[in-house]
């Protein structure tokens, strides 16, 4: 018996029960949609830990810090010169796996437009440091070897010192401007974006399509902002950030051997995490003379806590929906039984001009099947317009959003739910006796 | 395809005119109601040829239903030698039965057996769905037949919306339409008036002039009198046979 009449007589039999049809897909419907906003949900989420995970600098951000030393190296404390620019040189000559090295001298210093002061903290940097961290520039360049090797004053500034020192003005015209860096002039060369989260950046568009009912930014209840840091940045050269403000407090020290209070670097693939981890050990193991007083930060425990967090969400969320979609599925063979029982004859007159047992199992599946992915279907138009109220309510950090595979998985748990809740009356009615069921009154 | 035929005929060659279509020997049904056997047929042998017209006659509680149902491929019988259409049907499965009764049988019951939410032309090509015919295969052969049956203006009306005789004739043209070999009534005109009842039995008359076999199942010695073999059942046993243009009732 072909496919295409199963599939209509099917809806024929639900069209014409359409009330109990119809409650009888409520289970479904409400697993479906349930499933689809947690997936969308979970989605979201994910999408939104990436997207900040990559401003962020991502999994291939690698800080280098300083640890205590193992107990049998203890007495040889002193040999090791510690994080130096040393250490940066020869990473960047011998480790082939690292792409960008950024080591980094720090000061909290006074800066000021000649109108504006305030205090921040001034980092020298390498041009790695671009890289190393995903930065983008508004305006403007970033600090170039050049600088280094001459010393330049130049600076690049974050969005918010930008705004902060030079109020209304664009960064294009901040360019050339000169920042005291504690009395000293430096030109500012370059500007970064503004780093925001999602939430802000919705929040902010909504604004602007309709500015009376935009729900008020979480940065204005000041919960914690991420880029806060980012922001806020000062950068100058390497060389410069010595020269100027570190070299007159220890009069030993020289730029190759000034502790650094930063060391970051960039692993170029992530497939080769731990072959580049063990060949910036094996280097930093020769500028330390084999003294172990460094060791490594990764964002992978971040990550994983992250993943887990998703993974949680989206095993509950999963649950809640399959339990609605069982409650739906056995309504969905409550009604299969009921109908069969109402057709019995109709098996009857089937079977006996021809029906293989088969063909009425077939029927019947088909029927509950029917039922199940026409639930299914509403139900994934609920889930949108659940994720919508949603949205419009709780406008979140990351925005739901709805997957092609999250609608194929749901539709699928669907039909599953209507194969598995339509066997047993399939059988039912499949095992009725022709004889018996002709007589049936 | 038709499956080769069995014992009777052998395979590939054309089937002899006068070969027995149905064939029953020594055919006995036993049910059990509890612990209590019911023998519904008891020993029945018996042979229809092929373009016969035969009615099987016997008061309530004959056996003649259980001998209807047996002749129709519904059941099958707990001993004795039965063959239908060349098929051995004590050794068929359930799914060669409805096959049998597919493309070889065609029914009319006393209630009609309509679908009701199927419309006349539908409801004449439930048949051919099992058999596996294309849709626009099915719809020619159901417009074929309601025209056949006369109810072309009819076509599209649901069962509730036409007359008993009506319905009847929607059953005649579902009965034919994989053109099978024999043609079962089973009181086919039980539920209708004595004038369209009149009409049926002369759709079932000429059904047989036109070379089909046709066995009637009835407790009415009128209409056993139109067939040219009435078989009587009592007791779940032939009682006689006779051809009622011959003998006098």
């Amino acid at each position: 018996m072909n496919l295409g009449i199963s599939l209509e007589n099917g809806f024929r039999e639900i069209w014409s029960h359409k009330f109990r049809s119809g409650l009888s897909m409520l289970g479904i419907v409400l697993g479906v949609s349930s499933l689809v906003a947690t997936l969308a949900l979970t989605a979201g989420i994910e999408r939104g830990s990436r997207v900040f995970m990559a401003q962020m600098g991502g999994l291939e951000l690698v800080s280098v810090v300083d640890q205590e030393i193992s107990n049998q190296n203890l007495d040889f404390w002193n040999l090791s010169p510690g994080r130096t620019l040393q250490d940066a040189v020869a990473i960047r000559q011998s480790a082939n796996l690292i792409s960008h090295v950024s080591p980094e001298l720090q000061e909290g210093l006074p800066v000021s437009s000649g109108t504006e002061t305030m205090r921040v903290r001034v980092t020298g940097a390498w041009p790695d440091y671009m890289g190393v961290a995903s930065n983008e520039l508004a305006a403007g360049r970033f600090i170039s070897d050049l600088d280094g090797e001459f010393s330049n004053r130049a600076v690049v500034i974050g969005d918010t010192i930008a705004k902060q020192m030079w109020p209304n003005l664009p960064p294009e015209q901040i360019l050339g401007k000169i920042l005291f860096i504690q009395e000293v002039p430096f030109e500012v060369i370059g500007v970064f974006i503004e780093y925001v989260r999602e939430s802000d950046r919705r929040a902010a568009e909504r604004k602007v399509k309709n500015p009376e009912t935009a729900v008020p930014t979480r940065r204005s209840r000041g919960s914690w902002d991420p880029f806060r840091g980012k922001n806020q940045a000062v950068v100058i050269p390497f060389s410069t950030m010595f020269y100027e403000f570190k070299s007159g407090k220890f009069p030993e020290d020289s730029v190759d051997t000034i502790r650094l209070n930063d060391f970051n670097v960039r692993i170029s693939d992530l497939n080769s995490f731990a072959p580049a981890l063990d060949q910036v050990r094996r280097v930093l193991n020769q500028t330390h003379r084999g003294v172990d007083d460094f060791g490594f930060t990764t964002r992978e425990d971040w990550f994983d806590s992250m993943e887990r967090n998703i993974r949680g969400t989206r095993i509950s969320g999963g649950l809640i929906a399959l339990i609605s979609l069982l409650v739906g599925g056995i309504g969905i063979t409550n009604i299969m039984l009921a109908s069969i029982t109402e057709r019995v004859r109709e098996i009857g007159i089937r079977r006996a001009v021809g029906a293989k047992a088969r063909d009425i199992f077939l029927q019947i599946l088909i029927e509950s099947v029917s039922i199940a992915l026409m639930g299914g279907i509403l139900g994934v138009l609920c889930g949108f317009g659940l994720i919508d109220i949603l949205n419009r309510l709780a406008p979140s950090d990351n925005e739901p959003f709805v997957t092609v595979a999250a609608v194929l998985l749901s539709v699928t748990f669907a039909a599953v739910a209507g194969i598995v809740s339509g066997i047993y009356p399939a059988i039912q009615a499949s095992r009725l006796d022709p004889i018996q069921a002709l007589r049936y009154e | 395809m038709r499956e080769s035929r069995s014992s009777l005929t052998t395979p590939g060659l054309p089937i002899p005119a006068n070969v027995s279509l149905v064939f029953l020997e020594n055919v006995t049904k036993i049910y059990y109601i509890g612990d209590q056997e019911i023998r519904a047929l008891n020993g029945i042998s018996l042979s229809i040829d092929q373009g016969e017209f035969v009615s099987i006659i016997g008061p309530s509680g004959s056996g003649k239903s259980t001998l209807m149902h047996l002749l129709g491929c519904l059941d099958k019988p707990s001993a004795g030698r039965m063959e239908i259409c060349g098929y051995d049907i004590t050794t068929a499965n359930s799914d060669k039965l409805s096959d049998i009764r597919n493309r070889e049988i065609g029914f009319v019951f006393q209630s009609f057996n309509l679908l009701p939410r199927l419309n006349v032309l539908e409801n004449i090509e439930v048949p051919m769905i099992y058999t596996g015919a294309s849709a626009s295969t099915r719809r020619r052969r159901s417009e074929e037949l309601v025209e056949r049956v006369g109810l072309q203006d009819r076509r599209l009306n649901r069962p509730t919306q036409l007359s008993g005789g009506q319905c009847q004739r929607v059953a005649i043209a579902r009965a034919l339409v994989n053109d099978p070999k024999i043609v079962f009534g089973d009181e086919p005109t039980g539920n209708l008036d004595s004038t369209t009842g009149k009409l049926i039995l002369e759709m079932f008359r000429e059904l047989h002039e036109t070379g089909r076999t046709v066995v009637l199942v009835t407790h009415d010695p009128k209409i056993a009198a139109v067939t040219h073999r009435v078989i009587e059942i009592k007791d779940g046993q032939i009682e006689r046979q006779y051809d009622p243009r011959k003998t006098a009732i």
